[in-house]
């Protein structure tokens, strides 16, 4: 994590303490989401576990000895639902799915790539989309499959690609 | 018994005063092109030693500061007068306009996080850098020339000192001699908590209730409820790591 550039709020010690004032309460959610996108970005993640989340260098800077409350943690998660960046897996709420971008931004990124390489009318696997080598240096290079699939769908509703069983095409 | 009203007696009284009225008129013409003259005289050495020491006064920030206080010392404010020759010949009047707005940019992006508070030397280092490397160096004095021709648009913009520190607020909430007594606490650490109040400025609880209230109400303090103990308050604007980012 060392190549990681945390945001200077993270550094702030009142960052952990969930703000009283609304408006400052609002400062604070944006930065949180943003650093917890860009965070799981960064570590190529995909789902968050709460219990593990408590003690992940994400939510616990040590070095100022300070931490968010679990309280904390989830108002943040909540704040993400609303914007359509998480999803639960359980009733519980322990496991969530995470999409630092929404699957129809995941929908243009892969598009984009295909039309560069000149690749509409062909059909790719899942597999080489997401674990190929002509796809190691895009930020879709080892998404998960059910991420893969929700992004296409986007792209088939609007008539840019057809799913099939174990592939995609592409128009 | 001639009373002075009839017709000749009005008549007479007219001439007269229109003659005073003539008279008077060409009075005021003379002073008024002998103060022209004088006027001519004084702006064309202005001008000439504006335009001797043009590139002095825009390059450098201790000259501008000499300049300025030149003028001020005659009468002329360089800067109220921007479609003049001031402007025309330095482009002062553009640099002290082209400056507020560079700062009002600075103080908004910055507001989010420090709650329209900003220590003159971050908004300094901030001002520099979006003007980019190539531009005139900037000192803390237009600054606080240009900040002072920003209180036309409304008492928005106010430079508060606490201690030894010039911070400018931005936003219109009044800040009381307590808020700034505060803030003066919190210089050093960047954080502040009841009982050191108590114990440096001698509040009573209820007093230190109500400020530190106030400064968290306008976005200016955060709380920390982790330090261990009591609650403390912090100040972005007074915050380093924020500064450089």
């Amino acid at each position: 994590m060392a190549d990681f550039e945390w945001p200077w709020q993270y550094k702030f010690p009142p960052f952990f303490t969930i703000q009283p004032n609304l408006e400052t309460r609002k400062k604070q959610m944006e930065a949180w989401c943003s650093l917890v996108l860009t965070y799981q970005r960064h570590t190529k993640k995909y789902s968050l576990d709460v219990t593990e989340a408590q003690s992940s260098p994400l939510f616990h800077n040590k070095a100022i000895s300070r931490k968010l409350s679990l309280d904390g943690i989830y108002t943040i998660l909540d704040e993400l639902k609303k914007r359509g960046h998480i999803e639960w897996q359980d009733k519980v709420r322990k496991q969530c799915l995470v999409m630092w971008r929404t699957p129809e931004e995941w929908g243009k990124v892969i598009y984009s790539w295909v039309s560069a390489n000149g690749m509409n009318n062909t059909v790719c696997t899942f597999y080489e989309l997401t674990e190929g080598d002509s796809t190691t240096n895009q930020e879709f290079h080892g998404m998960e499959k059910w991420l893969l699939l929700r992004a296409l769908k986007t792209l088939e509703a609007q008539h840019k690609a057809a799913v099939m069983d174990e592939g995609v095409k592409f128009f | 018994m001639r009373r002075g009203t009839g017709v000749g007696a009005i008549k007479n009284k007219n001439l007269a005063q229109a003659r005073y009225k003539d008279k008077g008129s060409v009075i005021a013409e003379d002073q008024f092109s002998q103060m022209t003259k004088q006027m001519d005289v004084f702006k064309k050495n202005l001008e000439e030693f504006a335009a001797k020491h043009k590139e002095d006064i825009r390059k450098d920030p201790q000259f501008r500061l000499q300049f300025q206080e030149m003028c001020a010392s005659i009468g002329v404010d360089p800067l109220a007068s921007s479609k003049g020759f001031w402007a025309e010949m330095l482009g002062v009047g553009d640099f002290y306009y082209e400056l507020g707005v560079q700062i009002v940019e600075v103080c908004l992006a910055t507001s989010h996080r420090n709650g329209g508070l900003i220590s003159l030397e971050e908004l300094r280092d901030r001002v520099v850098a979006s003007r980019g490397r190539t531009s005139q160096d900037i000192s803390y004095d237009d600054l606080l020339r240009a900040i002072k021709k920003l209180r036309i648009l409304g008492n928005g913009f106010t430079v508060l000192t606490v201690g030894i520190l010039q911070l400018v607020q931005s936003v219109p909430g009044e800040l009381t001699m307590d808020h700034t007594n505060i803030l003066q606490c919190a210089q050093k650490s960047g954080h502040v908590s009841k009982s050191q109040l108590h114990k440096e400025l001698k509040w009573e609880a209820e007093r230190a209730h109500r400020a530190l209230d106030f400064l968290v109400k306008e976005s200016m303090a955060w709380v920390d409820d982790q330090a261990g103990g009591e609650r403390l308050y912090w100040f972005p604007s007074l915050f380093p790591a924020a500064a450089a980012s």
